[in-house]
C-alpha cells in the first residue's frame, strides 16, 4: 500500500512540473483564418467568447459520453431492470467499489469527491488550472461508481469535467492568467448545463457558488458556454425536460401553508444530512491509508444490503423521482425511500467514492416532499390536491436547504420540469428551508467540505451575507457652509476663516462641485482683486460627487487625491447631504470590524 | 484555435457513435420490456406487467403508449390513484385520445365518480382512435349506455342508445340486437322491438332473438307480434316462463273484445266471457278475504260485489250484442274488479292477468 497523497498537493506538483507559464495574448488580438487576401483578428475578449462556445461544445459532448457510459456500465453490471437481481445488488456496488478505490488511489487522486470545491479551488488557488488527468479520472471512476449503484449523481462530476476541459483548452491557447481563471467557471457551467439539461440553473449555480459575482465579463462567456453545451446535449439525448410532471393548480390558498411545512421539514432534514457528512467524512479520512482502498467497497456493500429491500436507494435515482412525481408511492414508502437515500448517499459520499450530490439531493427532496404531501393529504384532504406537486417542490426545497443555493434551487425546479405554475410554492418552501438551514448550520456544505480538505476557499454565502458599508455609514455633516461659485474672493476668505476645516467646498449652479484650501484662497487674494469671483478662479476645477447609498468599496477608488468630497442627494446634486474624507472611510471600516 | 477543431471533430465522432449505439440498445430495451408487459397483462398478471412497463418507460419516459399500458396495468391491479396520475398526465398532452379518455372513464367509474366518468366516456366516443376507430367508438358508446343504465340515469341512457341505434346499418344484426337489449333495460320496449326486428331481418336464424323480440312486443303491448315471434321460437328453446308468456298473449288476443276485425257477436261473446271471469274472481276474493282484510278493505270488496251483482242483471249476452256502450261499461266494471281484487287478494293469474293486460292495451281509449 502506498501512502495517501493529498490531491491538492498533487495538483500543485502538476502545475509546477507540467505546465508552461501562461503567456499574455498579444494585444489587440490573435490572427486567425489568415490568408493573403483576407485576415480576421480577434481581441482577447472576443476570442474568449468564441472559446466559450467551443468549451460548451466540448463539454456538452463529453457529458453526453459520460452519461451514456454510466448507462452502459449500469446495463452491464446491474442489468436492464429497475430492480436488479439480489445477487447483483449485493455484489456489484461492493466489487466495483474496490476497483474505483484502486483507480482513485493509484491514478486519479484528484477525482475524489463531488467536483464543486475542486473547481472553486481551481479558480481561487490554482489560477484556473484543472489537470486533464482529473477529467479522465472523473469520467472513468464516476461512470463505474454511479453505474454500479453507488448513491451519487453525474452532475457535479460533469461540472468538474467541464472546468477541466475549459482549463485544458485555455492552456493550449496560452491565455492570460486572468482569462484562465475565468475559464474554469465557464467550463463548469457548460458541464452542469449539459448534465442537468438546465442552462439557466447551471449559470446561476456557477454564479451563486463558484464565482459569487455577476461580472459582465464572465457572465457572457458562462451563458454562451452553458447554452452551447445544452444544445449539444439536447441534440444527442433529446430536448425533453428531465422530469415529466403532472399538471398542477393550487387547490386552495391554505395549500401554501402545507408547502411551508414542507420547507420546515426540508430545512431540518438538510441540516441532519449535512451533520452526518460533517461527522463521518473526516473520521473516515483519518483512518489508516490502506482503508481508503476498501471504504468505497464497504459503502457499496452496505448500499447493496439496503438495496436488497429498497433498490430505489441505489444509483442516481431519476426514474424513481419520476415515479414519485406521478403518485406511484404511498407517503409511508416515500418517507422510507427518502431516509434510505439519505443513508446511502451519505455512505457513498463519506467513503470518498467519486460522484455528485445533486441527483441524490433531488431524490431525497422528492421523496420527503411526496411523503409530507401524502401525510397532509391524509389528514387535510381539502387543502392538498395531490402528492406529485409536493414531490416536485420537495426537490427544490432540499436542494435549497442542503446545497444552500436558493436562487438556483427555484430555477432548477422550473427548468428540469418545464413547469412554471409550481413556482409560487417552490419559492415559499425553498426560502423557508434555506433560512432554517442557514440559521442552524453555520457553515454551508461546500464550505464545510473545503475546510475539511484544508482549503481556504471563499464562501460565496458569507460574501452574499456580508454587510455592505455605504457612504452614509461614513459621511459626516459639513462643519462649515459651502461656498458658492458666485462668491467673491473677499467673501470666500471671510467664510473660510470661520471653517474649522482646511478645505472648503465650492458649489456651482450647474451642480458641479470643486474644492479649495484656505491656503490657496490666501494666495489668490494676494495676487488678484478681492472682487474676483470664485468661478473665475476654479473655472476648470471639478471633484467627484458621491451619493449616500454608494458602496464605500467603490468610493475608495475615487477618493485618492481628494482630501474631502461632497455627498449630495440623488434628487439634486446641489443639495449637500454631507462630506467624506479618507479618515472617515477608514474609521467606518474600523467600526464595522 | 483551429487545432482545437481536430479533437472537437474526434469527440463528435465518438459521441455520435456512442449515442447511436446506446439509442439502439435503448429502443431494443423499450420494446423488449413492453412486449413482456403486454404478455403479462394478457396472462392476467398486472403486477408483473406494471413492473415491465415501468422498466420500459425508464428507457423512454415520454413514450405515451408505454405510459398508457402502464396506467392500464395499474388499473387492472387496482392501483387507481397511481393509474389516474399517469392518465391525467397523458390526457394533458393528448386530450383527444380516445383510449386515454376511456381509461379515465373506467377509473372515475371505479372510484365512484360517475359525474366525472360520463364526460370522459363522451370524449372517448368523439376522440381519436388508432385502427378501427368506428368500431372502437361504437364499443365505447355501448359501454357508456350500460354505465348510464347501471347508474339508473335512464334519460341520458335513452339519448345515447338512440344515437347508437342511428349509427348502425341494417346489416349489423348483432349490434341491433344489443341495442334492443339496451332499450329494454331503458324501459323502451317499443324501440327495443324495432331493433330486434331489424336484427331478425338481417339474421332470421337466431332463435333466441325471436324470444327477445316476443318479449319486447309483449312489453310494448304488441300482442299480435308477440304471439308471432314467440310462436317462432322452437319448442325445445322455449323456456317455462316464455311458454307461459305465449299462453298469456294468446289469452289476451282471444279475450280482447275490442280487437280489430271482430263482429258484434264475437265482441259480445268475449265481453260476456270476461265478465263471468271477473265475477268469479270477485266471488273468490270476497270469500277468501274475510279473515285477511281490514274492515275497510272488506267493505270495499263487498261494495264492489254489490255493484257487480246489480250490473249482472243488465249485462246479458243479448244486450251486449246490440249495445256497444254496454260492452264498454261492462269492460270498465271488469277492469275495476280485476284491479281491486289484484290489490286485495293477490296478483292476477291466467285470464285475470290477461284482462288487466287488455285494460293496459286500451288505456286512454274509450273502448
Amino acid at each position: 500500500m502506498t501512502e495517501r497523497s493529498d490531491p491538492i498537493e498533487e495538483m500543485k506538483t502538476s502545475i509546477s512540473t507540467t505546465e508552461s507559464t501562461p503567456v499574455e495574448l498579444k494585444s489587440p488580438g490573435s490572427r486567425w483564418l489568415g490568408g493573403r487576401q483576407r485576415s480576421f483578428t480577434l481581441s482577447e475578449g472576443n476570442l474568449f467568447l468564441v472559446l466559450a462556445v467551443i468549451i460548451g461544445l466540448f463539454s456538452g459532448m463529453a457529458v453526453v459520453c459520460f452519461r451514456i457510459t454510466i448507462e452502459w456500465v449500469r446495463l452491464g453490471l446491474l442489468g436492464s431492470a429497475l430492480a436488479p437481481s439480489p445477487l447483483r445488488v449485493l455484489l456489484v456496488p461492493a466489487t466495483t467499489g474496490l476497483v474505483v478505490a484502486f483507480l482513485i488511489q493509484k491514478f486519479f487522486l484528484a477525482a475524489r469527491g463531488s467536483g464543486v470545491n475542486q473547481t472553486k479551488a481551481a479558480v481561487y488557488v490554482f489560477d484556473g488550472y484543472v489537470p486533464f488527468r482529473t477529467v479522465i479520472g472523473k469520467f472513468i471512476t464516476c461512470s463505474l461508481a454511479i453505474g454500479s449503484g453507488q448513491s451519487l449523481g453525474p452532475e457535479d462530476p460533469s461540472l468538474q469535467m467541464g472546468a477541466g476541459i475549459a482549463s485544458a483548452l485555455g492552456r493550449r491557447l496560452k491565455l492570460s492568467r486572468d482569462k484562465l481563471r475565468l475559464l474554469a467557471p465557464v467550463g463548469a457551467a457548460a458541464g452542469l448545463a449539459a448534465a442537468f439539461n438546465a442552462p439557466i440553473s447551471a449559470v446561476l449555480f456557477v454564479i451563486e457558488e463558484v464565482i459569487g459575482t455577476w461580472s459582465a465579463g464572465a457572465l457572457g462567456a458562462i451563458v454562451l458556454a452553458a447554452v452551447s453545451s445544452a444544445v449539444v446535449m439536447r441534440s444527442f439525448l433529446g430536448g425533453e425536460p428531465m422530469f415529466r410532471v403532472p399538471p398542477y393548480t393550487l387547490a386552495h390558498p391554505a395549500e401554501l401553508l402545507a408547502y411551508a411545512v414542507l420547507g420546515v421539514v426540508g430545512g431540518v432534514l438538510s441540516i441532519a444530512m449535512m451533520r452526518i457528512i460533517a461527522y463521518l467524512r473526516p473520521r473516515l479520512r483519518d483512518l489508516p491509508p490502506w482503508t481508503q482502498y476498501v471504504q468505497p467497497a464497504a459503502a457499496g456493500l452496505l448500499i447493496g444490503i439496503v438495496g436488497l429491500r429498497i433498490p430505489q436507494a441505489m444509483g442516481a435515482g431519476y426514474p424513481y423521482i419520476d415515479q414519485a412525481l406521478h403518485n406511484q408511492y404511498t407517503w409511508e414508502i416515500l418517507a422510507v425511500l427518502g431516509f434510505a437515500k439519505i443513508l446511502t448517499t451519505s455512505l457513498s459520499f463519506v467513503s470518498g467514492t467519486p460522484g455528485g450530490m445533486f441527483a441524490p439531493t433531488l431524490f431525497i427532496g422528492a421523496m420527503i416532499g411526496g411523503a409530507i404531501g401524502g401525510l397532509e393529504h391524509h389528514f387535510f384532504p381539502q387543502i392538498s390536491a395531490s402528492v406529485g406537486p409536493f414531490a416536485l417542490v420537495g426537490m427544490g426545497t432540499f436542494f435549497a436547504g442542503f446545497l444552500r443555493v436558493p436562487i438556483t434551487s427555484v430555477f432548477m425546479v422550473v427548468e428540469t420540469t418545464g413547469n412554471y405554475s409550481i413556482v409560487l410554492p417552490v419559492m415559499i418552501s425553498n426560502t423557508i428551508a434555506y433560512l432554517i438551514s442557514r440559521k442552524y448550520q453555520d457553515v454551508a456544505l461546500f464550505d464545510l467540505l473545503a475546510k475539511q480538505d484544508d482549503l481556504e476557499l471563499p464562501s460565496m454565502e458569507e460574501q452574499r451575507e456580508q454587510a455592505v458599508l455605504r457612504v452614509e455609514d461614513a459621511m459626516r455633516k459639513p462643519e462649515s457652509v459651502s461656498l458658492q461659485a458666485g462668491d467673491t474672493l473677499a467673501r470666500a476668505l471671510e467664510l473660510a476663516e470661520t471653517s474649522p476645516e482646511e478645505i472648503v467646498l465650492v458649489r456651482f449652479p450647474t451642480g458641479r462641485w470643486a474644492s479649495v484650501t484656505k491656503k490657496e484662497l490666501n494666495a489668490q487674494a494676494s495676487n488678484r482683486s478681492k472682487e474676483t469671483q470664485l468661478r473665475e478662479l476654479l473655472s476648470t476645477a471639478r471633484i467627484p460627487i458621491l451619493h449616500p447609498d454608494q458602496r464605500l468599496d467603490d468610493v475608495l477608488r475615487h477618493i485618492q487625491g481628494h482630501p474631502l468630497l461632497p455627498v449630495v442627494s440623488r434628487a439634486g446634486s446641489r443639495k449637500l447631504e454631507g462630506v467624506i474624507s479618507l479618515p472617515d472611510i477608514l474609521s467606518a471600516y474600523k467600526k464595522a470590524t | 484555435m483551429l487545432l482545437s477543431l481536430i479533437p472537437l471533430g474526434l469527440l463528435f465522432a465518438l459521441t455520435v457513435t456512442l449515442a447511436r449505439t446506446y439509442h439502439a440498445r435503448e429502443e431494443g430495451l423499450v420494446q423488449e420490456w413492453f412486449q413482456k408487459g403486454n404478455e403479462d397483462l394478457a396472462t392476467g398478471q398486472p403486477g408483473r406487467a406494471f413492473e415491465d412497463f415501468r422498466n420500459s418507460l425508464s428507457y423512454e419516459p415520454n413514450n405515451d403508449l408505454v405510459q398508457l399500458r402502464l396506467a392500464e396495468a395499474l388499473l387492472a391491479d387496482g392501483r387507481l390513484s397511481e393509474s389516474r396520475a399517469y392518465l391525467v398526465n397523458l390526457w394533458d398532452r393528448s386530450p383527444g385520445s380516445g383510449e386515454v379518455n376511456l381509461d379515465l372513464a373506467h377509473i372515475s367509474s371505479r372510484m365512484g365518480d360517475p359525474e366525472q366518468a360520463i364526460p370522459y366516456y363522451r370524449a372517448a366516443i368523439y376522440g381519436s382512435w388508432a385502427g378501427d376507430a368506428v368500431g372502437q367508438r361504437r364499443k365505447v358508446r355501448f359501454e357508456l349506455c350500460e354505465f348510464l343504465l347501471s347508474r339508473n340515469l335512464l334519460s341520458d341512457a335513452g339519448v345515447e342508445i338512440a344515437a347508437l341505434s342511428a349509427e348502425l346499418s341494417p346489416g349489423e344484426a348483432i349490434q341491433h340486437e344489443q341495442a334492443g337489449q339496451l332499450f329494454l333495460k331503458d324501459a323502451q320496449p317499443g324501440k327495443a322491438l324495432e331493433e330486434f326486428e331489424v336484427a331478425l331481418q338481417a339474421n332470421p336464424r337466431q332463435n333466441q332473438w325471436f324470444e327477445e323480440a316476443g318479449k319486447a312486443a309483449f312489453d310494448s303491448g304488441s300482442y299480435l307480434k308477440a304471439e308471432a315471434y314467440l310462436a317462432k321460437v322452437s319448442p325445445e328453446n322455449l323456456s317455462g316462463p316464455d311458454s307461459e308468456l305465449l299462453d298469456r298473449v294468446r289469452e289476451v288476443l282471444s279475450d280482447d273484445p275490442f280487437r280489430q276485425g271482430l263482429n258484434e257477436d264475437e265482441r259480445a261473446q268475449r265481453t260476456w266471457h270476461d265478465f263471468q271471469a271477473g265475477l268469479d274472481r270477485l266471488q273468490k276474493c270476497s270469500q277468501s278475504s274475510a279473515s285477511l282484510l281490514s274492515a275497510d278493505q272488506t267493505a270495499a270488496v263487498q261494495d264492489l260485489n254489490r255493484d257487480a251483482q246489480s250490473a249482472k242483471k243488465q249485462i246479458q249476452l243479448r244486450a251486449l250484442r246490440t249495445n256497444p256502450e254496454l260492452r264498454i261499461s261492462a269492460m270498465k266494471l271488469i277492469y275495476q274488479i280485476e284491479n281491486t281484487t289484484s290489490h286485495y287478494c293477490g296478483e292476477a293469474t291466467s285470464i285475470d292477468q290477461a284482462l288487466i293486460l287488455i285494460q293496459q292495451r286500451h288505456a286512454g281509449n274509450d273502448q
